[in-house]
């Protein structure tokens, strides 16, 4: 659980520090219309963006389409980032939030209902949520028990609030300090670090709800 | 909840708290009196619990691997497809991508019946060209623009011969038809002749003395005579007066 903390903290910054000022040359090597720096972007961010895309959207089809329109919106902007303001790496994560509020908009109606019952997005043959986790305690190989846990954690976050969603998936699936999540999100750090106790919280009340409806 | 104090702190202020302490930061008296106000209350006991579990959930969790095409299809959308694919596959030689693109050109007609279909066309096609005498070296480019030649002057012979033999028989048609109108018109005149000449043999029945005997008729022409010389007299006369004159 506190694998991230086992590097000391200062070492952490100062990695960060430097990997951002590496990106930073080459966003603006990028902005002056550099082939080769755009792709080094992609091939730097583009993990990161879609995991974010996939946590939140909760489908890979969704995530490969809004990570690719987050790149197209990066692409076209790049030329107004700021270094001053925020790093690289805040301001794709804020342009990826904002795409994902958008979507998440847009696909409100289509939603399916907030039931556990759910079966898995991108495989809807799959056994539901309640019948994988019954079905854990008889399975033998470790590997797959940990594969399915991962896999309903994956949907029980697409369960919990937008709000608390994103502030968990920004700190504890994607590693970003308060201070970012508090930019990218637009709100106080206060209210970053409440949201991501929240979110957590309403994770384990469904899993251990979830869990006890299947016993 | 919120506003309830237990072991000096309030349950706003370890809700705020809570936070560092599950990233390991919190140390010191703040950290002590975190953990009694957790000790004492239970709401806040629940909640660190329930925070904990959610964390232990999401750290078993790792990041999904992208689609293997999503870099090429994002530098597609960005960068232009062609400087996409330049970058992000991996080199090969030449030689070996036009061989794969030839074969991902031909492969629908390397078939077995395509194949088939190839071999009984190109023998059909050998058949008829031995059949009309035409030898595959004559279907070169020089020789088929000869063949082409030729046969547009034998086209071009036939076609004047044709133009000669139909002007020559238009000729004939021309010469038949005005003999036959000369024809016509000349049996119109002996028609016409014969008519005249009845009609003046009518007339001279009419004019000339009814019919002479031989001697009478040699006083008529003597008669007609003696009036000639008459006039050749008064000629005569009429000279010689004027020269004496």
């Amino acid at each position: 659980m506190l694998a991230r903390f086992a590097v000391p903290h200062g070492r952490v910054a100062e990695a960060r520090v430097e990997e951002a000022q590496i990106v930073a040359q080459i966003v603006r090597r990028c902005a002056s219309g550099d082939a080769v720096a755009w792709e080094e972007i992609v091939q730097r961010f583009h993990r990161r963006i879609y995991n974010i895309c996939y946590r939140f959207a909760g489908s890979a089809d969704d995530a490969q389409d809004l990570t690719q329109e987050v790149f197209i919106k990066v692409y076209r902007t790049v030329s107004s980032f700021d270094g001053e303001k925020a790093s690289f790496n805040t301001w794709v994560t804020t342009v990826t939030r904002n795409l994902l509020v958008d979507h998440f908009r847009k696909t409100r109606n289509d939603r399916a209902t907030d039931s556990l019952d759910a079966t898995q997005g991108a495989d809807e043959d799959g056994p539901a949520l309640v019948d994988r986790l019954a079905g854990n305690s008889e399975s033998p190989q470790t590997h797959v028990e940990s594969r399915e846990r991962r896999e309903m954690v994956h949907q029980a976050l697409q369960q919990i609030s937008p709000d608390l969603r994103e502030a968990v998936i920004l700190r504890d699936l994607q590693d970003m300090d308060y201070r970012e999540i508090a930019q990218v999100l637009k709100v106080p750090e206060g209210t970053v670090k409440s949201r991501i106790n929240r979110g957590r919280a309403e994770l384990a009340r469904l899993l251990q709800r979830t869990y006890r409806q299947a016993l | 909840m919120l506003g309830e104090t237990k072991s000096g702190m309030q349950c706003t202020e370890f809700d705020a708290l809570l936070a560092e302490a599950m990233d390991g930061t919190l140390t010191g008296e703040r950290r002590e009196r975190f953990e009694q106000h957790k000790a004492g209350c239970t709401a806040c006991g629940t909640l660190f619990a329930e925070v904990s579990s959610g964390l232990a959930w999401l750290d078993e969790m790792e990041d999904v691997v992208p689609p293997p095409m999503l870099v090429h299809n994002i530098l597609a959308a960005t960068s232009g497809a062609a400087q996409a694919e330049a970058k992000t596959e991996p080199r090969t030689p030449v030689w070996e991508r036009l061989r794969r693109q030839a074969g991902a050109l031909f492969a629908p007609v390397l078939t077995p019946r395509f194949g088939m279909s190839m071999g009984m066309a190109f023998f059909s096609i050998t058949l008829v060209l031995n059949m009309a005498q035409i030898r595959i070296r004559d279907l070169t480019p020089h020789n088929l623009s000869h063949t082409f030649y030729s046969s547009q002057n034998k086209l071009m012979r036939y076609y004047e011969n044709m133009r000669l033999v139909y002007e020559i028989e238009s000729r004939v048609r021309d010469l038949r038809n005005a003999s036959e109108e000369s024809e016509r018109q000349r049996e119109e005149r002996n028609r016409r002749y014969e008519k005249n000449k009845n009609q003046t043999q009518e007339q001279n029945q009419n004019s000339e003395p009814d019919r002479l005997e031989p001697r009478e008729h040699a006083q008529w022409l003597a008669s007609l005579i003696g009036n000639e010389r008459s006039i050749g007299t008064n000629f005569g006369s009429l000279a010689k007066q004027r020269r004496e004159r």
